[in-house]
């Protein structure tokens, strides 16, 4: 099979997976067809906390992702970095040449190299109104990189990361007669904001100068336009509405 | 509002059409700097503006302005992908009656709000693409805006693998067609009436 056949099956099954776990399925069988060996295809979201649509699809190993997202790596991570700088998709050997590399960036690609992860292809995902996302294909020191499946990566990336965010869209079980559009108000939107960031209702209160009772009530009107029984439900929604985008809560 | 202009309703919107050349220029030439033939040093034109083309555009109600607009092409005839691009179809080039290119989607400079007017042309191509019986539309993109296309909520495929174009990656995809898309475009970008106007004929020359 061709790699452009390799592709055009795998967009063929991406689109009609119905859950994340297939999907990460699919994307590690053809990363492996196309001679990468791991891969992560995330949103750009630190900390242990997230809501849980989040998109994060990895088979690095867990001891690196604990390092890279939980612990703050990712702050500095150089490739998180240059993803906020270029729309194209780029090597991790040309680095370099898109970002200056500070010492400490240094220093956590030496880290990737002592974890046994060689060269890898990023490409960035730009969508207006949500947090930059990135989608990484690498190889071990061990192997040679495959220079030539770099167009066949890319539309593997692309693809597969608008997949993910069809599956967790229809996860939110956004109904069809769904028709109006949700219209928070400035103030349910602030206190919705900061909810997201992880303020009590008390917290808010300060902030927006306004009384714990009103910003209660704020959130649970909130609740109840979308039709959501928790804040974590309330806070995911708004950000697949596009109310508010991830860099309004994760700064 | 998104208003489909063939030959014919041509000589009623020649002012819009002068504005949409024009900030065809100033989108593709001057800010992306596509090597592109411009006209008088003010439109972007080039040999696909032809007669059989025909335009969807998102014209403002109070000023007449040209706020977006694309630019679709039948397969049978002259475009992009058969006659610039071929080698970016694995297969051969989809050529047929009911298969469409769609080509500088753009919005004006100015708009006020861009995001929502690029979303009316997204949806405003499948309504065309269902009342004309075209069942697919080809695309020549480029890679950095292919996650925006994919978000917009048309359903692709690849036609070949990507390649440099001009320092650029560049892909062909299929667009389907189909009442679900529209129905998928019109629940995800929140409209709920058609956007498409077909305007009369003009009787004057």
């Amino acid at each position: 099979m061709s790699q452009f056949h390799d592709v055009q099956a795998f967009v063929r099954a991406a689109n009609k997976a119905s859950n994340l776990p297939d999907l990460k399925n699919l994307i590690a069988d053809v990363i492996l067809e196309l001679g990468f060996d791991q891969f992560a295809f995330m949103h750009h979201v630190t900390g242990a906390n997230v809501p849980e649509h989040v998109i994060r699809l990895s088979n690095y190993p867990e001891y690196w992702i604990e390092a890279v997202v939980e612990r703050g790596y990712f702050f500095d991570d150089p490739v998180h970095v240059a993803c906020q700088r270029s729309s194209a998709g780029f090597v991790w050997s040309d680095l370099s040449n898109i970002i200056n590399l500070t010492d400490r960036q240094f220093h956590i690609l030496e880290e990737w190299h002592r974890q046994g992860l060689g060269e890898g292809f990023t490409v960035p995902v730009h969508i207006p109104g949500e947090t930059i996302g990135s989608c990484s294909m690498c190889v071990r020191t061990s192997s040679r990189f495959p220079d030539a499946s770099l167009p066949a990566a890319h539309y593997v990336a692309s693809f597969a990361f608008e997949a993910a965010r069809r599956i967790v869209r229809s996860s939110l079980s956004i109904s069809a007669n769904h028709s109006s559009l949700t219209q928070l108000t400035g103030r349910q939107l602030d206190c919705l904001v900061l909810v997201g960031r992880g303020k009590s209702d008390w917290d808010i209160s300060r902030l927006l100068g306004i009384s714990d009772q009103t910003v209660h009530q704020h959130v649970e009107t909130a609740k109840k336009r979308y039709g959501v029984a928790t804040r974590t439900q309330l806070v995911v929604r708004a950000l697949f509405e596009s109310q508010v985008t991830f860099s309004d809560l994760f700064d | 509002m998104v208003t489909v202009i063939k030959s014919e309703h041509r000589p009623s919107y020649r002012e819009a059409l002068n504005a949409m050349h024009r900030h065809r220029k100033q989108v593709f030439v001057d800010f992306l700097k596509w090597d592109v033939p411009v006209v008088d040093g003010q439109y972007e034109i080039d040999q696909f503006d032809t007669e059989a083309a025909v335009y969807l555009m998102a014209i403002d109600p109070r000023t007449q302005s040209h706020l977006g607009s694309v630019r679709l092409l039948p397969s049978t005839g002259p475009h992009l992908l058969r006659d610039l691009f071929p080698h970016l179809c694995a297969e051969s080039v989809p050529v047929a009656a009911d298969i469409w290119e769609i080509t500088r989607l753009c919005t004006a400079p100015k708009a006020a709000e861009p995001k929502r007017v690029l979303e009316q042309l997204a949806t405003a191509v499948m309504e065309f693409g269902l009342l004309y019986g075209v069942k697919q539309f080809t695309c020549v993109a480029h890679l950095a805006w292919l996650n925006q296309i994919l978000a917009a909520g048309w359903e692709c495929e690849p036609l070949g693998l990507p390649q440099i174009i001009d320092g650029e990656h560049v892909g062909a995809v299929v667009i389907k067609v189909s009442t679900q898309s529209l129905q998928i475009l019109r629940e995800r970008l929140k409209f709920t009436q058609p956007l498409l106007r077909i305007p009369e004929v003009s009787k004057a020359a």
